[in-house]
């Protein structure tokens, strides 16, 4: 009975191709708009570390000066000054922890052919490498003896280590990055997480990915530069001892503590350093210090911008409104057709009958109009990744949003066609007959 | 007119005039705000920088590989502007520390009175030992550019102590001192608190963006300091060219400024431009996706007018056959159908400028949008009629052109 309903169905869309083009097309677009937005808001909100996300997270502490402030305004600052991201370092608390900043170097590659070229890459410790899972293609991270001697070397990206090595394994091998030796320890293998939560603050959360890591306490030895922002909210003497001895916040900080649930544990920790800042003169302003998680720190950097949800809510109102719409196409197609039900209603089709066929004439137009509206968002997604090179990363396709594409389009169509389809059971086969 | 009969046939049948006007509402309430949004950004993103003639403007970025002493630097920095200069087609070349609408570059806090403890204002700081009025254009209002002998040459990595000159934009004077005549002469300082400098006001400039452009006055707070700032290596240059000139000044400067100095150098050249589309491709992408949204909404609106009222005139066939043959002209079915539309598309639009304004407040209070202005509404409800009479005069013709013989014959 079902593949008769079924024919029915496909029968009944060929009799007025228009209007089947017409609502297949509708629905289309509104399943389009709707998937493409949401796959980029899914994307941007996503947690690469989702397991973790209990477990890792960034400490701030308010270190601007006591004048100006009232409390319960909070700094609004994001990073943390060298002082204090030294001093979680040098604690012992959790599995795991890394300052990081952002260095840009310039390269001198061996090979002739290419010239010199400047590069951002990352300053971390080497738990940087486990606490972000980070893959390896060859080598493996620096030692922690690297970290407390300030060894120069280095771990690169696969693209870096394509382009200046091509396929050949550089491990061991010298480079010149900012006019000295650094020794290569490893290479990664590609890596991009989506969003980058490491490096939110500095190159974006959907911003290149860092060429080269080197140890913190290397690049602090060499007196480099920051790449990114720095706050600063006292004075501060000139020259690069100048900054680290200020209170100018320039430096991101990440724990990962050995369980889920030792937040407390952390939160202790960190009050507990303030206090002891407290008596040295510093952290004047006891304001709260804070911990966030994973998906915390998302929302904290406000990493879904306001346009993101403007463009989804948007969406969903255009799909409200293509399902209005099917709902009318749909009402006027079956209307046409009270005769046709007339007929069978008397000979002997009953009203759930009447019903099944219309709900799978409906289906059939759900089921049409969710490839066609998969492939619109395919070609949407690609006109939106060519919008900028933030979006690119975001613009993309997965599973789970592949399956909501059918979910969503086949109930939309299931919804619309409800209404009409009760009016058509709602046609007595005897007022019917007689008009005919 | 015969608003009655037609009152009482959509009573009869209400699930479809319910239909078209709530398309009607919901599309007019996305629409307005869309391209409200849309207007917004536009405006935003054609706000002018204070660089007169963006087209023949750009920058290159000189960075010196090896970290070079203070008087290396200042030799460096002097031998490549110069080289910059010998380009033909070249117009005017300044060295400057940062460049409008790059989004890279730095901010102080400036306050009005050592008393203070918030600084007024956070300004973008240009430093440059040239003329930015010049080379830029920058209108000035009141004083003077900076003089010669007024620009100090400094390593960063010794003193960050400036010299007291500065030029300020209208805007960030008017911040510091609202209202307050001329600008000159007017307490400035860097910083707050008992340590901060005291700056003296030489001139005001019309306009000069930051480097971030942000929405709003915030976006013209510049303050131009005299000084040839060495210690990190890099050089910036801006370069103004001929009219027309850019791209190919652009190639043959990057070869002198190569030839110009046997180090090896890291150069990179943008124009403002570029810059310009960098920072608005957001809002432009934003853009683009609303007209297409708005251009999709009117045209599944106008479809599903065509749909229903195409559904009427089906099924009123035999009515509107038993009014022809009773004496009713073409031009009464005609205006029938037209009439009837117009009351369900006057629902709608009713209902949908309540729908914009409710959707409208939700914006403004979880996205930080702009308030809508009521000229959208009116302009909204105009398109919604027109399009209501556009879509539905097809068929509403085609019941015109029903015959009163066919339509009482058969069923």
């Amino acid at each position: 009975m079902f593949q008769y309903y079924f024919l029915l169905g496909l029968r009944g869309l060929r009799r007025n191709p228009a209007l089947t083009a017409l609502m297949v097309l509708t629905l289309a677009i509104g399943v389009a708009a709707s998937i493409s937005t949401l796959t980029i808001l899914h994307v941007m909100s996503g947690n690469p570390l989702p397991h973790k996300n209990d477990r890792m997270f960034v400490p701030l502490v308010d270190n601007s000066s006591l004048s100006g402030y009232t409390p319960g305004n909070e700094s609004g600052d994001k990073q943390l000054s060298y002082r204090d991201a030294v001093n979680f370092q040098n604690s012992k608390i959790g599995e795991r922890r890394s300052v990081m900043y952002g260095v840009g170097g310039a390269i001198e590659p061996a090979r002739k052919d290419i010239g010199a070229f400047s590069s951002q890459g990352l300053a971390a410790y080497r738990d940087f490498f486990p606490m972000f899972e980070t893959p390896f293609l060859y080598g493996q991270p620096w030692s922690a003896a690297d970290d407390a001697a300030g060894t120069d070397v280095i771990v690169l990206s696969r693209k870096l280590a394509e382009k200046l090595y091509g396929d050949s394994n550089p491990v061991g091998q010298r480079m010149t990055l900012m006019g000295f030796q650094f020794q290569i320890t490893g290479v990664l293998d590609k890596w991009d997480p989506v969003p980058r939560i490491h490096r939110i603050i500095g190159s974006g959360a959907f911003g290149s990915e860092d060429s080269y890591f080197i140890p913190f306490t290397s690049a602090i030895r060499h007196q480099t530069a920051h790449n990114g922002s720095m706050s600063c909210s006292g004075n501060r003497e000139p020259g690069f001892q100048g900054t680290l001895d200020s209170e100018c916040t320039w430096m991101q900080f990440w724990f990962e503590m050995a369980s889920d649930g030792q937040r407390a544990e952390l939160q202790n920790y960190l009050d507990s350093y303030a206090q002891e800042q407290r008596k040295l003169g510093r952290l004047k302003r006891a304001a709260p210090n804070r911990l966030f998680s994973i998906d915390e720190w998302l929302v904290h950097l406000r990493v879904v911008g306001n346009d993101n949800k403007l463009s989804a809510w948007l969406a969903f109102g255009f799909l409200a409104l293509c399902l209005v719409n099917t709902i009318g196409l749909l009402l006027a197609k079956f209307s046409v057709r009270a005769s046709e039900v007339g007929i069978r209603r008397a000979l002997g089709a009953s009203r759930s009958d009447i019903f099944r066929q219309f709900f799978i004439e409906t289906t059939v137009i759900g089921l049409a109009g969710g490839v066609l509206g998969l492939l619109l968002s395919f070609g949407a997604l690609a006109l939106i990744g060519m919008q900028s090179k933030q979006l690119t990363v975001a613009a993309h396709m997965d599973w789970v949003m592949l399956a909501m594409t059918f979910v969503l389009s086949v109930a939309a169509a299931i919804l619309a066609g409800l209404l009409p389809t009760w009016r058509a059971c709602q046609v007595t086969p005897a007022i019917q007959l007689k008009s005919q | 007119m015969e608003i009655r009969p037609i009152l009482s046939a959509l009573m009869r049948s209400k699930t479809g005039a319910i239909l078209v006007a709530v398309q009607v509402a919901l599309s007019l309430a996305i629409l307005v705000n869309a391209l409200h949004i849309v207007n917004v950004r536009q405006e935003v993103a054609a706000r002018p920088s204070g660089v007169a003639a963006e087209s023949e403007v750009f920058h290159l970025l000189a960075r010196n590989l090896r970290p070079l002493g203070h008087n290396e630097e200042l030799a460096l920095q002097k031998r490549l502007a110069a080289a910059a200069r010998a380009v033909p087609g070249v117009v005017s070349v300044a060295q400057v520390s940062q460049v409008p609408l790059s989004r890279s570059g730095s901010n102080s806090g400036f306050a009005a009175s050592r008393k203070q403890e918030n600084s007024s204002a956070t300004a973008a700081v240009y430093i440059t030992p040239d003329s930015l009025i010049k080379t830029w254009g920058l209108k000035l209002l009141e004083g003077r550019d900076f003089t010669p002998a007024e620009i100090v040459e400094i390593d960063q990595n010794v003193t960050e102590e400036f010299p007291p000159q500065v030029i300020v934009t209208r805007a960030m004077a008017e911040k510091i001192h609202p209202g307050g005549g001329s600008a000159l002469g007017m307490p400035l300082f860097l910083g707050t608190g008992e340590g901060a400098q005291q700056l003296q006001v030489v001139g005001v400039v019309e306009r000069l963006q930051s480097q971030g452009a942000e929405v709003g006055d915030k976006g013209e707070y510049s303050v131009l300091f005299p000084v040839r700032l060495t210690g990190d290596g890099d050089t910036l240059l801006t370069i103004r060219t001929e009219a027309g000139q850019r791209d190919r000044v652009m190639k043959e400067a990057e070869q002198a400024i190569r030839a110009a100095t046997p180090d090896k150098l890291i150069l990179r050249i943008r124009s403002l431009d570029d810059d310009r589309n960098t920072r608005y491709r957001a809002d432009r992408a934003l853009s683009w996706m609303l007209i297409a949204v708005s251009t999709l909404l009117l045209l599944v609106t106008a479809s599903g007018i065509v749909g229903i009222a195409s559904l009427w005139v089906t099924q009123r066939r035999k009515q509107i056959g038993v009014r022809r043959a009773l004496g009713a002209r073409r031009v009464d079915i005609l205006r029938y159908f037209l009439t009837e539309n117009f009351m369900i598309t006057s629902v709608g639009v009713a209902c949908g400028v309540l729908l914009a304004l409710g959707l409208n407040q939700l914006l403004v209070s979880q996205l930080e949008m702009a308030r809508l202005p009521p000229g959208y509404l009116l302009a909204g409800a105009l398109v919604f009629w027109l399009l209501g009479v556009a879509a539905v005069y097809g068929p509403a013709w085609r019941a015109a052109s029903i015959s009163p013989a066919t339509a009482t014959r058969s069923t």
